[in-house]
């Protein structure tokens, strides 16, 4: 197999690369943002935030991923009267999508935490707000450090997804080299590769931190 | 705001989408049962007593499941190519092989955490080792895993949405088709993100009551 395809096209692919890099990091922000909010939604004590939180988790985690993307791309712009970018589509499909995993995660977290941990912030004059932010959350955080970096996993890999409304991301550079050359088995190979390498070192970098801050119950 | 919405297209458009529903079900079927016996075979294998082969499981799980879906879906489609594979098969094998790599995870630890008590009764009352896995070890560890199994299965309905990128007329295809037709893109998703919701809820709720079942006759049993 001749891998030298991949060599003459590296500053196309690492271009690609970089915008899958960018698109991890801001949707890792941004998803943590957005699932702590919703998450902190579903768990407060407004029955009607708690259901709306729920009704939004419930809807995006029934829908498939690419839907949320072709909404965001195809179906919104034309009732806003606003067109985004389909770099900007992605982003926002992407946040949009894996808050609703990250939600209920920290829910699990939160639900974690034992009640006692809550009761004596309470007891010791904290103000509810203030054992949500000072007792429980630093507590959750650190218990759903693994379910988080799952998520972090995968949301690498969803990634590759926004080639399909094109973003030049790693596999949309990929699918343009192949079309140009239409060399697939070196290219998809490579492709592979570069996945399971960004992958597993985040994978890595998520059980270092839990080895170093999870919570020993 | 001045979008008007019409939502009698997706009665006009009701075959296009039944058809894309009824292979989205045939995708996501297949699918399955292509993962189910990946994972199966590759749980049992990464709780072998054999070195190579649970080092064999581990490489398959790990490269399967570190490789983002649509690259499985491009591997048999494109880098295959000369194999000539009709897409629907690309489809079903992709799915096959990158879920039965979380179905082997999900199987594997459903079997270890099987109490090691329970093998080595059914050993001492005369069961052979393949008598004692079929009958004691693997019924308990099902039951263990099938809130899992029912996640992963309807996780598995939701990606197949991605065969839409190969041209398999799915739902997700289903709902560009309207769209090229009619522009009516909101119309359209929406009803898709409708029937996909619904099918999850039918995939979850099955596999927790065919499964739920066969852990409640467990139980009687012992």
């Amino acid at each position: 197999m001749d891998f030298s395809v991949i060599v003459r096209n590296l500053p196309y692919l690492e271009g690609g690369l970089l915008v899958t890099l960018e698109t991890a990091i801001l949707v890792i922000l941004g998803g943590s943002v957005c699932g702590l909010a919703l998450g902190l939604l579903r768990t407060s004590r407004s029955a009607p935030a708690r259901v709306l939180a729920a009704a939004y988790i419930g809807l995006i985690r029934g829908t498939p991923l690419l839907v949320v993307l072709f909404f965001v791309y195809f179906g919104i712009p034309p009732v806003i009267g606003r067109r985004f970018s389909a770099y900007e589509a992605a982003i926002i499909g992407f946040i949009l999508f894996i808050g609703a995993y990250i939600a209920e995660d920290y829910r699990s977290g939160v639900l974690a935490v034992a009640r006692a941990q809550r009761e004596g912030g309470l007891a010791l004059g904290l103000s509810p707000r203030q054992v949500t932010r000072h007792v429980v959350l630093p507590q959750a955080v650190r218990l759903m450090l693994p379910a988080l970096f799952n998520q972090f996993v995968r949301l690498v890999k969803f990634t590759s997804v926004a080639s399909v409304i094109g973003v030049t991301e790693l596999t949309g550079a990929a699918l343009a080299v192949n079309a140009r050359v239409f060399q697939p088995v070196p290219i998809i190979l490579a492709l592979a590769a570069s996945y399971f390498v960004l992958c597993a070192l985040l994978s890595l970098l998520g059980r270092w931190l839990n080895r170093r801050y999870a919570l020993q119950p | 705001m001045q979008y008007e919405f019409d939502w009698s297209v997706v009665w006009r458009y009701r075959e296009t989408l039944l058809d894309g529903l009824l292979l989205t079900i045939l995708l996501s079927l297949a699918g399955l049962v292509g993962a189910l016996a990946l994972g199966l075979l590759g749980g049992a294998a990464a709780t072998s007593r054999g070195r190579a082969v649970r080092g064999a499981a581990l490489l398959y799980v790990e490269l399967a499941r570190n490789v983002p879906l649509l690259v499985h879906i491009y591997f048999w489609y494109l880098a295959l190519s000369f194999l000539k594979l009709p897409a629907f098969l690309c489809g079903v094998l992709a799915l096959a092989v990158y879920s039965g790599a979380y179905v082997a995870e999900i199987v594997r630890a459903g079997i270890q955490s099987v109490p090691s008590g329970q093998r080595a009764a059914a050993l001492a009352l005369g069961l052979t080792p393949a008598a004692a896995l079929r009958h004691v070890v693997y019924p308990q560890a099902l039951r263990i895993t099938a809130p899992s199994l029912a996640g992963i299965f309807s996780q598995l309905v939701k990606d197949s949405s991605l065969a839409s990128v190969i041209s398999v007329a799915e739902l997700t295809f289903a709902a560009g088709v309207i769209e090229g037709d009619t522009f009516r893109t909101f119309e359209a998703y929406i009803s898709i993100t409708v029937l996909y919701l619904i099918v999850v809820t039918a995939v979850t709720r099955a596999a927790l009551l065919v499964f739920g079942r066969r852990g409640a006759e467990v139980d009687r049993r012992f």
